[in-house]
């Protein structure tokens, strides 16, 4: 069952057509993953389901009932570009948001304190924001995002500028509410980050939806009579070759399809046969980011 | 539009607000600066160049010279020292001679200037003045009735006129002005009104800008740093502009009250009583009229800066983007100011119930004539309509325009912004 359902979602800015009839599904207990280049349309799509714009047409329903301001409340959401009042306390910033969002009272009072412990700004509860570093900026925005105990959680790009300790902590913190149940929703354009985290994707591109799915679906779709493959040497005698349909550089890997799913192994062997260095041989197997260059069909080339 | 939510942002902008340092010290440092102006006005008038003046008065006609020396003698200027005068009994042809002698005096500042009364002068009071500043106001106005005062005294010396005729010859004419108001008996009016109206006129014009500007600023800020996404992930773009205008309205109205608590006990209490020509003309009534005015006024500004803070995403952008509403202000201001001198100016008449200059001028005028109820009923309609009539285009343009970042806008795309659907 999908707890999010997003139907046919239309916005235009003047001649530009931001987000173009996207419709996806998301199911109950999932992590979700948004993906697309900058400028994709992945913002705006998230800030129409969030209702901070009106789409133009097209509508977004919560477990088979169409949204309302309510909605905001059950969301936690990280914007792609972050900031909070510099001149605020770190702890009147926490409540002040859970406060926006419903929650006030001791009990969440005591629960910013838990997490300020936990993710070590304890002692800097007192301090502006404006004292604090970016890095433990960044930490008290994911507070702020999930301190109301929101059941939606959507992230927008939310590993741009983030360090690797915070990167690490997000990753944690995104795992940690996908155990308790929570429906988490994030845009990213880094391919391998949503390869780790998601378990369903959306590929859109100027604004419409390439494709939609389980990842695990998709990769066995476009993974058949595909190999990735790491390797020294000269591999130009596969050129034209019967068994080869075609062949993608990938940057560190190259992508070599088949013309039937039984001809790896017999690839494999002209491989060594060539004196050709094989480091990686992954048959059947395809990364988002192929899947993405081979929807798209932007970025690759032949190699020869 | 106005909901729990909308409470929340009210209560955090007060908070924020009403403890900052710059809110104390405004409220403190206002009054300071107000009356540091009187103050310094006074201090300026007291200390004029004229002090010090070193005068020669040559008349033709000896008698005169003394007559002119004991009026000069028992005149303040003498007897406070801020002018020294000489005099001489010479003749015209002397005169000349004399000057030429003196020129090199006058030059170096020992001599300030010569007056030159000529024989003629005792039948038309046509005198003469040489100095290296020749239209100096100030001394004229000081000296005018003295040496008028010895030649009246010459005039009618051996006429057989009573001393109190000739003191009454002397008097020159003076003013004092009297009220008239349909509901009190006339009274004698004061100054007291012309300085609250001053007052009036300044408050709003100085807390107008400076509220609003505030406003912007922190409009620009939240935008700038996108800490409104996070906002609008939570309320609504309205209610974040309600509780912002609102918070801000309050803390304004919070201030102006502070700052007319002083108007406030004059004219409610007896406690103080200040000297006639002082008397404030007005009551409560126009105190709360005032603070409803400002209030009204003020949330209508703040919602047109704070759309202005909205389309521009920095500080240096917006300062000069907001012209349009800072000649909503000041030229209220200027008609106030005018007014002062000439209260029934019918261009102020006209303003002070013109959408946004009635928030100005409406005051000022309230306290120097006596304002006819429909006037006072008119203004609060056209000033209430005002604000209902641009709310919903200035929430357009800024739910529109706090989430646009980048290039500076055009005017006429800020005109397409209130046909989208948002």
């Amino acid at each position: 069952m999908n707890a999010l359902e997003v139907k046919n979602l239309c916005k235009s800015f003047g001649i530009v057509k931001a987000v173009d009839d996207v419709s996806f599904g998301v199911p109950e207990g999932s992590i979700f993953g948004l993906i697309g280049r900058n400028g994709a349309g992945k913002t705006t799509t998230i800030r129409m389901m969030m209702n901070i714009y009106l789409p133009d047409a097209g509508e977004v329903f919560l477990r088979g009932e169409k949204v309302t301001a309510a909605f905001k409340d059950k969301v936690g959401y990280l914007p792609e570009e972050r900031g909070l009042y510099k001149k605020m306390k770190v702890l009147d910033t926490l409540l002040y948001f859970a406060e926006l969002k419903g929650k006030s009272g001791k009990s969440v009072e005591r629960k910013a304190v838990e997490y300020l412990e936990k993710f070590e700004l304890a002692d800097r509860k007192l301090s502006k924001i404006e004292d604090l570093s970016k890095g433990n900026q960044q930490k008290v925005q994911f507070i702020a995002t999930i301190l109301h105990d929101p059941e939606f959680i959507i992230l927008d790009e939310p590993f741009s500028g983030l360090d690797p300790i915070n990167t690490n902590l997000l990753k944690e913190i995104i795992l940690d509410l996908k155990r308790q149940g929570r429906v988490i929703i994030f845009s990213t354009h880094l391919m391998d980050f949503a390869e780790r985290l998601c378990d369903h994707i959306t590929m859109i591109d100027q604004g419409k939806v390439l494709l939609s799915g389980s990842l695990k679906e998709l990769k066995s779709k476009y993974g058949q009579k595909h190999v990735s493959l790491n390797f020294s040497g000269d591999i130009s005698f596969l050129k034209n070759h019967p068994i080869i349909e075609n062949i993608e550089d990938f940057g560190s890997t190259l992508g070599i399809k088949v013309k039937d799913p039984s001809q790896t192994q017999q690839l494999l062997k002209l491989l060594v046969d060539h004196n050709v260095l094989v480091n990686k041989f992954d048959a059947n197997e395809i990364s988002l980011h192929e899947i993405f260059i081979h929807v798209t069909g932007k970025e690759s080339e032949n190699v020869f | 539009m106005f909901s729990k939510k909308t409470l929340i942002v009210i209560k955090r902008e007060l908070r924020d607000k009403l403890f900052s340092k710059t809110f104390i010290l405004m409220t403190v440092l206002i009054p300071v600066f107000l009356f540091g102006v009187l103050g310094i006005q006074t201090f300026l008038m007291s200390f004029e160049s004229d002090s010090g003046s070193q005068l020669a008065i040559i008349s033709e006609n000896i008698d005169l010279t003394e007559k002119l020396q004991s009026a000069f003698n028992e005149a303040p200027i003498v007897k406070s020292g801020s002018y020294k005068v000489t005099f001489e009994t010479q003749t015209k042809a002397r005169f000349d001679a004399y000057l030429d002698e003196s020129k090199k005096s006058i030059l170096d500042g020992k001599l300030t200037g010569i007056v030159f009364i000529p024989q003629k002068a005792e039948q038309d009071k046509k005198v003469e003045y040489y100095s290296k500043n020749p239209n100096n106001n100030t001394l004229f106005n000081k000296t005018r009735n003295i040496i008028n005062q010895a030649l009246i005294d010459l005039y009618f010396t051996g006429r057989n006129l009573s001393a109190e005729d000739i003191t009454f010859a002397r008097e020159s004419v003076d003013f004092s002005s009297y009220r008239v108001s349909s509901d009190e008996k006339i009274e004698e009016e004061g100054f007291g009104n012309q300085v609250l109206a001053f007052l009036f006129t300044f408050l709003l014009y100085f807390s107008l800008i400076f509220l609003g500007t505030m406003m912007m600023r922190a409009v620009v800020e939240e935008k700038n740093n996108r800490i409104v996404e996070l906002l609008l992930s939570s309320i609504s773009s309205k209610e974040l502009m309600t509780g912002k205008i609102l918070g801000n309205g309050i803390t304004g109205l919070i201030q102006m009250a502070i700052w007319l608590l002083p108007v406030i006990v004059l004219i409610s209490s007896s406690i103080f009583v200040l000297p006639a020509e002082f008397i404030l003309k007005i009551n409560l009534v126009h105190i709360v009229y005032f603070l409803f005015n400002f209030f009204i006024g003020l949330i209508t500004f703040l919602g047109l800066f704070a759309t202005v803070g909205a389309i521009f995403d920095n500080d240096q952008d917006a300062q000069s983007g907001v012209w349009p509403i800072m000649i909503l202000i000041m030229i209220p201001f200027f008609i106030s100011i005018a007014m002062l001198s000439n209260s029934e100016n019918p261009i102020a008449t006209v303003a002070s119930m013109v959408p946004f200059a009635s928030i100005i001028v409406m005051p000022a005028r309230m306290t120097i004539i006596e304002v006819p109820l429909w006037q006072f009923a008119l203004a609060v309609v056209v000033n209430v309509g005002t604000l209902l009539l641009i709310f919903p285009a200035a929430g357009k343009i800024y739910r529109v325009g706090i989430l646009m970042t980048g290039k500076k806008p055009k005017w006429s795309e800020i005109i397409k912004w209130l046909k989208y659907k948002y």
